[in-house]
Parts: structure tokens; C-alpha cells; sequence
């Protein structure tokens, strides 16, 4: 199986700095190609959230330079990523809000995290807070589960899912790494499908456009190639801005093939 | 950093270090003049990255707190604002934060957290009655301390007081603000002191349970599905302060302070108890009723018993010939409980002396005299029962009584008859049939009773008219009537025949005419001749007094032949 990545980010209209971090990378290992992929979205005043989300894209990448080749070796297990993935948030959980004390930041430095290791066969996800993870084949298809009051709300039937789009709690997250007491990261596994496109946005990119946009632009076959795959998201991120989305906007594509 | 052994103040000597968080050092100090410790915070504007921003919330809460006075919160002495650093001197708060119970321990036992919750609920009661209010907004384990002595103190304003509805244009975690009513997100109306509810509620289901409502999967069951042996009070308590919707809650801390106080009340096993009291009760009183009802039941068959047992012992003595058997059966049945009052019996005993020699012997008086007055008041309880015997033993007194020497005396009879007739008299119910007869039968036994006394004291003028009318009318009803026992009958025409014989003069004197008496003689003498009589006793009877029908004749001559009051 063969992958093509690309990426886009934008700070968005009214934000002075852009405090998403991600990074995404083709790796070849013993058993083959596999791509790693980490989205952040940090919160926090005084532009730390910058810091806290970079600080978790920075650990995540260094566990896949460093302990994914010796997982490949045992070869991969479930258990193996999840408790690995899992003590990364923890431990990063600790660090920024120490981290948010020392600035003085009383309410709070946090970043979300999307991780996503994409194998031949085999595809794992972590996920704290409210960015998202979607594959999108002949249909968009999410991935991910927020971890946010209003998919709460969702989910105990107080609101329905067309009421939460308007909901003006839409961005108070229930958890986020750097600012829960705990963290509880989501994981979710799967299998890898080829000629297919796996996404992570921020929650900026998805507000203000529908899941039949993002097909219409991110489907399989008008994603064939890095060059064309970026423009796309590009398109999307400037119909996200002229629809005035205020928050910083990020997306990563992986093509499979 | 403080040096340990260092006075802050010139005041507060620095004993040790005993914590230290993100931006702050924690010491025990002692005030050596007053012998007190001292918690001592210290903020140094090296040890954290935006001092002023740090400057500001700690001022902020110290502000708060400075103006308060409650057992469950830490008192601020004293603010030291320097260049460099910001000290807070403050109560010493012994003891650990509950968050670290229940990492240590999980959930707390229910009857603690009932003493904490109450604790609680009177912190927030006085901070929600300051003028302005003040809502907490921020309770959750990590801000009650445990104290040694098993109290609690609420601590950490700053925090609190910093949240406000935020813009939520940004996003935020919900992490940062603890247990947050669905109201603090913002677009869900203001908060106020029911969004400390709230918290509390949420609170006292991690302390309860173990269970942090904010964490994964970020719910609140009611209690006892996690935990079976928690009180139903409890649970229906934490429910109510955690609704949605603040209107749901408790509407202030002192509606909840009431709840706590009675959860017990509220509790499923207490209202099961009190429900088994209820059923207790019912039950005896259902057992009162039916046993009640069986006592009725029972006695109504006694006294069917009693019944059946009285007409039985009726009927045998109406059949017993034998007159010894007919008195006993007779006393017995009058014996029989409740049925004293019964007249049958009374009535069997008068018939049967009556029958027997046709004389009513002083031990048959004494005897049946004895039993009516032993039940006279059983008696009395149907007055027709009472004046229907009085009636008839009156007339035993006044037909057959033989007062013992065997002299036949008609006078002494009446006179013995009177008590029984006034009774009737005085007991009879207003229709009853018989009373015209005993008001006769007794006028003229109180005409035989006074008259010798009248005669004396000579004021017996005027008693004799209505004596005669009384004869007269007994004369014309019932010596008359052939139905009437011939005993009877007989025993009348001797009355009058003999009252003509020795009262024609006084009759005359009381202005009664000799055609008037006359008409009575002829009534005596055909009446008499007209008797068929049956026994011996009685053909003696009538013979005698045909025999001294001449003689009263001659009496009625003799007194209206001579001049009106000569005698």
C-alpha cells in the first residue's frame, strides 16, 4: 500500500497567532510503509496554548522516531500503542498545567490531540478534546468522538445533533490535555482501507462547512496527488474564512493507494 | 524563598516548608508573641512567568476572604505586597484536601459526607447571604481540606471568583472549572447560588461514590447503582442539587441544609420502616376492630344461649305441676344472666302462687318482694316490664294475700296492695292500658290505710266520695266483667258490700244520695247471685255474702233515714 500526505493550516480571520501544531510523516519500517499523523489544537491565554499544543505534537513525533520502530519489531498490538499513547497525554497532562500555573494562567493552558497511525492493515487513533479523525471513501465517515459538552448533551438526548451545531457551548471541550485533573484519552481502531482518504481537522475547519463539501472536495478521486490534495483543503479552508470561522483552521489528508 | 527561621513581618517566624505549587510556596510560621501558627503563602515574581497576572487573581481572593468570618473558612491576616514577592499570612489549615482521600481511599464513608455536606452547605449559605452575594462557583474536593478533627474548610477563592460565563468563541476545558453546571458554559441563563448547588451535589457524588463526574464517561447515576448500600435520601438529595435545569435544584443552601438534616426521612428504609409502623397500626387496629366485632358476635350468642337457657327453663316450669319445681325453675330463670329484667318469670312466679292454694302466703310475699326489689333496677330498664309485675302483685297483695293468723282480712289486703299500685303509679308509661285500675286500686287502699288516722284527727270529711267513686268503678269494670276470675269478682262484691255496710252514713255525709248507693247495692246483689262458682272456697264465699246482703240493705235505710250529720 502507498500513501500521499499533504497538509494546510491558516490562523484564521481574527486570531494574531496560530496555536494548532501538527505534523505528519511517511515512515518505512520492518514491516512496511505506515504513516504517523498528530493534530493539536492549544488553548490557553497569552499564546501559550501554542506551547502546550507544540509540546505534544513534539512528543508524539518522538515516539514514532523512537519507539515505533522497536514496536514493529515485536510487531503492533493494540494494547501496545494504547498504553503508550495513553502515558503520552498523561504525562503531558502534568507538564502543561504546571506549566499553565507558572505563566499564572489560572483558567488553564490545554491543547486536544488527534494521532493517528496508519499501517497497511491496520489503522489507531488517539483522541482527547475536539479535534477529529474522518475517512472518507464513497462517504464521509467520522472516526473520532468529541469530547465535548454538546456531544454529551448528543448523547444523554438532551439536545439532538442539529441543535448541538448552533449550541453556543460548541467549544467548551469536557477534557483536554494541560487542563483536566486527569485525562481519559479516547482510542479507536480499525482497518485501513485503500484508495481511501483519512483526514484530521481542527475544529476550525469543520464548523462552517458541511460533510457533503468536504466529500465533494476531499473524496478519493479529487485527492491524486500532494499537490492537488492541498489545494483542495485550501479551497475548503478559504470557503471556512469567508464564512467568517474565527479560530485558527488545520488539516492533514493521507491518500491511500 | 523564605529561610526557615526567618521573620516575615518582624511577626511571623517561618517553621518549615510544607508545600509548594505552581507559582507558590507554602510555610508554617508561628507568631511567637500569641503562641499561634500561620500558614505562609509566598508568590515570588521569579518563580512564575506573568507575576501581575498572578498578582491580580491572589488579590482578588484575598479581598474576598479578608471580609469573612466562618468556622469553615480560612481567615486572612494579612497581605504583604512587595517589589518581588506577595505573601498571604492566613490560617493554618491542618490536614489534607479530600482529593487526596479519595485518591488514597475512593469514596468516603456516607455518614462523613453527610457531616461534611452540611458543613458545606453552611459555608455556602453565608457566602450566599454576604451583601452582594458571593457564589463560590468552584466547589470540588480539591478545594475542602479535612482537618484533623474531621471538619472541613473550603479554601482556593481565586480560582473561583476568576470564572465568569467566558466568551466561548474560544474554546475551553471543562476540566479547569471542576464540577461545572451545565449554566457556567455560558447560553444557559447566569449563575448563581444554585450553580453552587450544583457543585456541591456533583461533589458529594465523587466523594460518595469514587466517581468523578467530570472525568469519562462525565455522568452522574444515582448513587446506589454504583453503590447498592448507599441511603435512598442520599441519592434522591444529590439528584435534586445536580438537575439541569436550576430551577430543579434545591433553590438555596438552607433548602438543602433541611434536606441533609432529614435525608434519613426521605430515605427508602426509613420510609419502609415507618411504612411497617403504619401497617403495625393498621393491623391493630383491624385486630381491634375484628375482636370488637367478636366480642359482639360472642356475647349476641351468649346471650342466645342465655335466651334459649331462660325459655327452656320458662317452658319447663310452665310445665311442671309440681309447685316446689314451678318456684325453683321459675328463680332460676330469673338467675339467668342478663335476662333479670325479663318479666316471664316474675309474672310465672304470681300465676303459680295464685294456682296453687289460691293464697298468697308471707312467704311467698316475702319471697317474690325480695326478688323484684334485688332487680328492681334491671326491672326498670323497660318500665312496661315493671309496671306490668308491680300491677299483678298488687293484685296478689289485694285478692290473695293471707298475712298469717288465717284471719280474712279484706282491709289489711288492700292496704298491703298500695305500695305495689303506686309504684305502678309512679313507674307506668302514659299509655299503659292498666293505670286507671291502679290509681282506683290504690286510692282505695289509701282510703282503708289512712282513714282510722282521719277518723281520729276527724278530718276524714270529703275522703269518703271519692272513696265510693273508686269502689264503684272497680264495681262496674271488673266485678262485673264474667271473663274475670271469680275469686276476683267475688272479692270486689265483699269490698263494696261491706265499704255500704260500714260507710253508708259517712257516704251520706259526703253527699252521696241514697238512690246513688242504692244503685250499688242492686249491682252487688244481682252481680253476686249471677256468679257460677267452681270450687268450694269460693261457693263459701258467695253464700256469705249473699247472707249479709240484708244486712247492708237495712244499713243503706238506716243511714238515710236519720237527719244529715246526726249519727
Amino acid at each position: 500500500m502507498n500513501f500521499l500526505i499533504s497538509s494546510a493550516t491558516d490562523k484564521g480571520t481574527t486570531k494574531n497567532t496560530n496555536q494548532d501544531s501538527f505534523n505528519v510523516r511517511v515512515i518505512s519500517t520492518s514491516i512496511g510503509k505506515m504513516v504517523f499523523a498528530v493534530l493539536c489544537d492549544g488553548m490557553g491565554g497569552l499564546s501559550k496554548g501554542e506551547v502546550a499544543s507544540a509540546s505534544l505534537v513534539n512528543a508524539y513525533c518522538k515516539w514514532a522516531e523512537s519507539k515505533l520502530p522497536v514496536i514493529c519489531e515485536k510487531g503492533i498490538t493494540d494494547f501496545e500503542i494504547r498504553s503508550d499513547w495513553v502515558s503520552i497525554a498523561t504525562e503531558f497532562n502534568e507538564k502543561i498545567k504546571i506549566y499553565g500555573r507558572k505563566c499564572g494562567l489560572l483558567s488553564g493552558v490545554g491543547t486536544t490531540v488527534t494521532a493517528l497511525l496508519l499501517t497497511e492493515s491496520r489503522y489507531y487513533i488517539i483522541n482527547v478534546g475536539d479535534t477529529r479523525a474522518y475517512e472518507i471513501t464513497d462517504r464521509v465517515k467520522l472516526l473520532t468522538k468529541d469530547q465535548t459538552v454538546v456531544e454529551r448533551e448528543v448523547d444523554l438526548g438532551n439536545i439532538t445533533p442539529e441543535e448541538a451545531e448552533f449550541d453556543s457551548r460548541r467549544s467548551v471541550l469536557l477534557q483536554c490535555v494541560g487542563a483536566s485533573d486527569d485525562v481519559y484519552p479516547d482510542m479507536f481502531f480499525g482497518q485501513t482501507k485503500v484508495n481511501s482518504v483519512y483526514m484530521l481537522c481542527t475544529d476550525g475547519f469543520r464548523h462552517e462547512i458541511s460533510s457533503h463539501e468536504i466529500f465533494n472536495f476531499l473524496n478519493p478521486h479529487m485527492m491524486v496527488d500532494a499537490e492537488g490534495m492541498k489545494n483542495n483543503m485550501q479551497t475548503l479552508i478559504e470557503i471556512n474564512k469567508q464564512r467568517n470561522e474565527k479560530d485558527n483552521i488545520s488539516v492533514i489528508t493521507i491518500r491511500t493507494y | 524563598m523564605l529561610k526557615v527561621g526567618s521573620l516575615v513581618d518582624e511577626k511571623y517566624k517561618i517553621l518549615s516548608k510544607v508545600g509548594q505549587g505552581g507559582m507558590s510556596v507554602v510555610y508554617m510560621a508561628i507568631n511567637e508573641k500569641a503562641n499561634k501558627t500561620w500558614a505562609v503563602k509566598e508568590v515570588r515574581k521569579d518563580g512564575v512567568l506573568d507575576f501581575e497576572a498572578v498578582k491580580q487573581g491572589l488579590i482578588a481572593e484575598t479581598d474576598i476572604l479578608k471580609k469573612l468570618s466562618h468556622p469553615n473558612l480560612p481567615s486572612i491576616i494579612d497581605v504583604i505586597d512587595s517589589d518581588d514577592s506577595f505573601i498571604i499570612i492566613m490560617d493554618y489549615v491542618e490536614g489534607n484536601s479530600l482529593n487526596k482521600d479519595l485518591e488514597e481511599y475512593g469514596a468516603q464513608p456516607q455518614e462523613y459526607v453527610i457531616q461534611w455536606a452540611k458543613q458545606l452547605c453552611d459555608v455556602l449559605g453565608y457566602l450566599h447571604t454576604r451583601q452582594p452575594a458571593i457564589i463560590y462557583r468552584d466547589m470540588k474536593p480539591a478545594n475542602i481540606m479535612l482537618k484533623p478533627d474531621g471538619n472541613v474548610t473550603l479554601i482556593d477563592f481565586g480560582t473561583a471568583r476568576e470564572f465568569k460565563a467566558k466568551n466561548i468563541a474560544d474554546t475551553t476545558c471543562l476540566g479547569t472549572v471542576g464540577y461545572a453546571a451545565p449554566e457556567q458554559f455560558g447560553g444557559m441563563g447566569q449563575t448563581d447560588a444554585r450553580t453552587d448547588i450544583y457543585c456541591l451535589g456533583a461533589t458529594l457524588y465523587h466523594l460518595v461514590t469514587g466517581c468523578n463526574p467530570s472525568e469519562p464517561p462525565y455522568e452522574m447515576k444515582p448513587i446506589r447503582e454504583i453503590n447498592p448500600s448507599l441511603s435512598s435520601g442520599l441519592e434522591k438529595i444529590i439528584l435534586k442539587c445536580t438537575q439541569r435545569n436550576p430551577e430543579d435544584r434545591y433553590q438555596s443552601a438552607a433548602e438543602l441544609m433541611y434536606a441533609l438534616e432529614h435525608y434519613e426521612e426521605i430515605d427508602d428504609r426509613y420510609r419502609k420502616k415507618q411504612r411497617n409502623k403504619l401497617v403495625t397500626f393498621i393491623s391493630c387496629i383491624l385486630f381491634s376492630v375484628l375482636f370488637a366485632v367478636a366480642g359482639l358476635v360472642l356475647k349476641y350468642y351468649a346471650q342466645q344461649i342465655a335466651t334459649d337457657n331462660y325459655e327452656m327453663l320458662l317452658y319447663e316450669a310452665s310445665k311442671t305441676a309440681d309447685y316446689e319445681k314451678k318456684i325453683e325453675l321459675y328463680e332460676k330463670s330469673i338467675l339467668v344472666p342478663n335476662k333479670a329484667g325479663e318479666k316471664e318469670a316474675y309474672l310465672g312466679l304470681v300465676q303459680t302462687y295464685k294456682e296453687n292454694d289460691n293464697v298468697f302466703t308471707v312467704d311467698e310475699a316475702n319471697q317474690i318482694t325480695k326478688l323484684i326489689k334485688n332487680n328492681k333496677q334491671e326491672l326498670q330498664s323497660d318500665l312496661n316490664n315493671y309496671t306490668e309485675i308491680c300491677f299483678e302483685v298488687g293484685k296478689l297483695f289485694w285478692y290473695y294475700f293471707n298475712y298469717g293468723d288465717g284471719a280474712d282480712n279484706q282491709v289489711t289486703r288492700a292496704k298491703s296492695a298500695v305500695e305495689w299500685f303506686q309504684d305502678v303509679l309512679d313507674n307506668a308509661p302514659k299509655d299503659y292500658e292498666n293505670k286507671n285500675m291502679a290509681s282506683v286500686y290504690a286510692s282505695i287502699g289509701i282510703f282503708y290505710r289512712d282513714i282510722t288516722t282521719n277518723i281520729t284527727e276527724a278530718s276524714d270529711k270529703g275522703k269518703y266520695k271519692p272513696f265510693f267513686e273508686n269502689i264503684y268503678s272497680l264495681l262496674d269494670s271488673v266485678a262485673t266483667d264474667k271473663n274475670e276470675n271469680e275469686i276476683i269478682r267475688l272479692e270486689l262484691l265483699e269490698l263494696s258490700r261491706s265499704a255500704i255496710q260500714q260507710y253508708s252514713t259517712k257516704f251520706k255525709g259526703d253527699e252521696i244520695s241514697k238512690s246513688e248507693l242504692l244503685d250499688m247495692y242492686y249491682l252487688i246483689e244481682e252481680t253476686v247471685k249471677d256468679i257460677m262458682t267452681t270450687v268450694e272456697k269460693t261457693q263459701e264465699k258467695k253464700n256469705s255474702i249473699i247472707l249479709l246482703l240484708d244486712d247492708t240493705k237495712s244499713a243503706i235505710e238506716t243511714a238515710y233515714s236519720t237527719k244529715q250529720g246526726e249519727e
